[in-house]
């Protein structure tokens, strides 16, 4: 199909709508309520066009044949800058995003506003949030929140309330997000283009931890933001930058830094041993992977039926977490209680799950990687200049099973070749699962593992999950992760989020976990001296101690 | 009046011995159209509805008489709900829908009991199975829109909703609808059943008048006769056609043929034949505000130029009509109005400005003597 924007043919996708066609052609149009992946949202008219004489919003309109488009005329520009106007005095607070992409103060300035034309009086209150902070008075009302807490996380924790100039977001009759549904995922902050959601911050109190001299603070950093954190610097997206990220934590003032792949080998010792159990004894089946809090939280809002499939195991953060105050404590003889253990993660939800009282976590203080940037940033460290170091050995040593956890599909996969060498003595034939690696939103394949066959399923992105669910009984294995693509689009990732991002984050882990020699956690040293000089044997009464843990019955409203 | 002549289901006998096919071909032939405004034509709506293959179909009958000045749907659903109901058959009939809602706006809420008793009645007498449900509005003015009604419906918030999909194709629960308004309803069993049916069209007259109220009259008369017939007050100054078809002067168009085609060159709409009579001594500053305060009330809050825009315009008006508004206030009132109505999502947003630009357009002077 042929249609004529600004004098010029072109020819185009009739499925398409126009915003996205002009966008993929290079040209500058501004919006905020436009998103990949969710329903038009068609709120912020800032991507008017003139059509025939007419103003119509380039995301809503289909081309036709012939059609012709004017993206730059006096009128277009009117519009759009009026528009602009109205939704900077929406906002009683200034935006304060971290969307390259989709800055409100960006736009509003190439559309020639200086000030605001407008005052407001609109005041909110901020819902301060374990893990996600909602400030209204920032609030644009684009929708994309809504839609992407609806459409994408199946969770439906907020929608719009009243109408007119006094409509704005909230969770059901104003509660506070801690009081309703929420799986603290984050991908609402993802979606956030104004920056009124963002991560509950934890950056002071571990500034002031760092100052502190009696306290040994040491920090372990997640599977997938070695494969992010560059993006933060302006370095291109899939960088691995593993060997900078430890050298400028340690130049933070952290005492030691751990590797949380570490945990998740440990997660995959614990797990894979729980599967065989369950195989021997012939279920509960599925057996579904607890590492993901959010999708913990999930399953204990919205079903109960099946918490007893979950397996036991804490998540990988929180073994190690709970391996630095015992193990590591006994090791170095110094006093878990003056060991401060920072997590830096993907994730908001991971900010919930260390304040679980039944965990009693060895973590003290989450930080997204978002945050971990700016803390970097602090300390006014060179980060693409910085000469690359090793993580610092006790619990820093970790096999290719524990990089792709930070991957959907990855926790499977190492649990499988982990499970498989365990029963049989011998490494699985292939150790690329490729039927379970890449963006789709569900997958799965099967092993046979002595004889019987192990069907397994994963899932990302929660509507995903809930159609998983509907078939769980086919499946004797199954892993979700919350967010698109797995932690790699965690709700504390860099942003802006696309899915080429994603894939390229994606591309990276994989390529990491080729690059290694030890590939599956049975392998690795570290691993068998724990279980040695601490734990004993996998589910042992130690580790389920230590290790394991029970879920809730929580209520929905 | 034709409209309020019963029909005593034989209109429906003699529809269900003609068939879906021919009922729907006379409706066309007729040329009724949409009373509710938009002028669609009604035969043309069943024909798209019966064609899309859907294992269930739904009818809505809209009895949401959200704009202000228009009580001619109650008049209907006061005295002759009986061929209402047997509208809302025929219609069911020829699209082959087994459900049936009429959406009763929640200011209506007094007439619900007796129409619940009338629907018993007609059904019991008809022997038919037809499920007809009276769903209760909320009190939005927007939910008569139709992409409106249908999510008010479906338990979702009130809100308009893109199209395409039309609800033609793809309605109600994603089932294809007819959206009918009440008196577009009732007209059918009187076509079908009378030779001698015309299409005559409720006016819903209200203002400076000494007799207010519906009347029946043919399509095309002129504006002067219109108003003889409510009795003015005073000498008149304005017409208005309901709060979202404008404003014009009458001594200007009083020859004017009351046509659809005729306003909308004027730049206002017709809509569903809504007339306030504005005379001499009230002032169109006071009118205007009082609209817009109507408009900001009524906003859904779904796009920005509506949500946002009708609260400062409220504003500027207000400002105006204190005397504290400066030049430029005025001239930030102009552009903003024209933006609301270029940029907004669904029709209440592009229409309500409709009576501030038109006032504008006519009687200027008045906001500009206020201005400081």
């Amino acid at each position: 199909m042929k249609i004529n924007i600004d004098g010029k043919d072109f020819e185009v996708d009739p499925k398409k709508r126009l915003l996205q066609i002009l966008k993929e052609k290079g040209f500058e149009i501004p919006s905020l309520c436009y998103q990949e992946g969710i329903s038009i949202q068609s709120r912020c008219r800032l991507c008017i066009v003139e059509i025939e004489g007419k103003l119509k919003a380039s995301c809503e309109i289909l081309p036709k044949e012939g059609m012709k488009i004017i993206t730059n005329s006096d009128k277009v520009q009117t519009a759009r800058r009026v528009n602009a106007e109205l939704l900077f005095a929406e906002q009683s607070k200034f935006c304060s995003t971290e969307h390259k992409e989709h800055d409100l103060c960006k736009i509003i300035s190439e559309l020639g506003v200086r000030d605001r034309k407008f005052d407001t009086k609109k005041k909110y209150k901020v819902d301060l949030g374990a893990a996600v902070v909602r400030d209204d008075n920032k609030c644009v009302n684009c929708g994309r929140c809504v839609a992407t807490c609806a459409e994408i996380q199946a969770t439906y924790a907020i929608d719009f309330a009243f109408r007119g100039n006094k409509e704005h977001v909230t969770p059901y009759f104003e509660h506070d997000l801690n009081d309703v549904a929420c799986t603290k995922c984050g991908q609402c902050i993802a979606a956030c283009p104004v920056g009124a959601i963002s991560e509950r911050e934890h950056l002071q109190e571990v500034l002031q931890v760092l100052k502190d001299k009696k306290k040994h603070v040491v920090v372990q950093t997640a599977p997938s933001i070695r494969a992010s954190l560059g993006e933060e610097f302006g370095m291109p997206p899939g960088s691995l930058v593993t060997g900078k990220m430890v050298a400028a934590l340690r130049k933070c003032g952290f005492d030691k830094v751990f590797d949380t792949d570490l945990g998740a080998d440990m997660t995959i010792m614990e797990e894979s041993a729980e599967l065989l159990k369950r195989i021997e004894k012939g279920g509960p089946f599925p057996m579904i992977t607890t590492c993901c809090p959010a999708w913990i939280l999930f399953m204990e809002f919205f079903y109960h039926d099946l918490l007893k499939n979950m397996s036991s195991c804490k998540s990988p953060h929180e073994m190690l977490g709970m391996l630095t105050k015992t193990y590591y404590a006994k090791k170095a003889k110094i006093n878990p209680k003056n060991i401060i253990m920072v997590s830096i993660m993907p994730c908001t939800a991971k900010k919930f799950e260390s304040t679980r009282p039944e965990l009693k976590s060895g973590v003290d203080y989450v930080l997204t990687t978002r945050e971990a940037a700016k803390l970097i940033e602090h300390f006014k460290i060179d980060f693409k200049k910085i000469a690359d170091e090793e993580f610092d050995p006790t619990l820093g040593v970790s096999t290719g099973a524990g990089a792709i956890f930070g991957a959907s599909g990855g926790v499977m996969e190492a649990a499988l070749r982990n499970a498989y060498e365990t029963a049989t003595g011998k490494r699985v034939s292939k150790l690329e699962f490729d039927q379970i690696r890449g963006m789709d939103g569900i997958k799965h394949g099967s092993i046979i593992i002595k004889g019987k066959e192990i069907k397994f399923a994963v899932a990302n992105g929660l509507w995903n999950a809930r159609k998983l669910l509907e078939k769980a009984k086919d499946y004797h294995f199954i892993e979700v992760m919350a967010c698109p693509g797995g932690c790699i689009g965690g709700g504390g990732q860099p942003l802006p989020v696309n899915k080429d991002i994603l894939q390229k984050r994606m591309n990276a882990i994989y390529q990491q976990d080729a690059k290694m020699k030890l590939r599956v956690p049975l392998e690795n040293p570290v691993v068998q001296q724990i279980y040695k000089e601490l734990l004993g044997n996998p589910l042992s009464k130690k580790s389920e101690e230590l290790l394991h843990t029970k879920y809730t019955k929580r209520s929905k409203f | 009046m034709q409209i309020l002549k019963k029909t005593n289901l034989k209109a429906l006998e003699k529809a269900k011995k003609l068939g879906s096919e021919k009922i729907i071909a006379l409706v066309s032939k007729k040329g009724l159209t949409g009373r509710a405004g938009g002028g669609f034509p009604t035969g043309k709506k069943w024909q798209m509805v019966k064609e899309t293959p859907a294992n269930e179909k739904y009818v809505i009958c809209n009895a949401d008489e959200g704009e202000p000045g228009t009580f001619k749907d109650r008049f209907i659903l006061e005295n002759n709900p009986e061929t209402l109901i047997e509208g809302i058959m025929i219609a069911c009939f020829a699209v082959n829908a087994k459900k049936a809602y009429i959406y009763l706006r929640s200011e209506y809420t007094s007439l619900k009991p007796k129409l619940q008793k009338t629907i018993n009645e007609v059904l019991k007498k008809a022997k038919s199975k037809l499920n007809m449900e009276i769903f209760s509005g909320a009190g939005s003015y927007v939910v008569g829109e139709e992409t409106a009604i249908i999510a008010s419906i479906e338990g979702k918030r009130g809100q308009p909703n893109l199209r395409p999909p039309y609800p033609t194709t793809q309605g109600l629960f994603n089932k294809p609808t007819v959206i009918n308004n009440v008196e577009t309803l009732t007209n059918i069993p009187q076509l079908v059943l009378f030779d001698d049916w015309k299409d005559l069209k409720l006016h819903s007259l209200s203002g400076c008048v000494n007799k207010p109220g519906v009347y029946e009259l043919p399509i095309g008369i002129k504006l002067k006769d219109i108003i003889k017939l409510a009795e003015p007050k005073n000498k008149v100054k304005a017409i208005y056609f309901g709060c979202f078809g404008g404003c014009l002067p009458y001594e200007q168009f009083k020859e004017m043929e009351m046509k659809q085609e005729n306003i909308c060159k004027q730049n206002c709409a017709l809509g569903s034949s809504t007339m306030i009579i504005v005379d001499e001594t009230k002032s169109i500053v006071d009118i205007a505000t009082n609209i817009a305060k109507f408009y900001e009330f009524e906003s859904c809050g779904r796009c920005t130029p509506c949500r946002e825009g009708t609260m400062r315009i409220l504003h500027f008006l207000e400002e105006i009509s204190l005397g504290k508004a400066t030049k430029e206030d005025f001239e930030t009132l102009q552009e903003l109005a024209w933006v609301i109505k270029e940029t907004s999502f669904c029709g209440l947003g592009q229409s309500s400005m409709n009576h501030l630009l038109s006032a504008l357009q006519y009687f200027k002077k008045e906001f500009e003597a206020k201005l400081k």
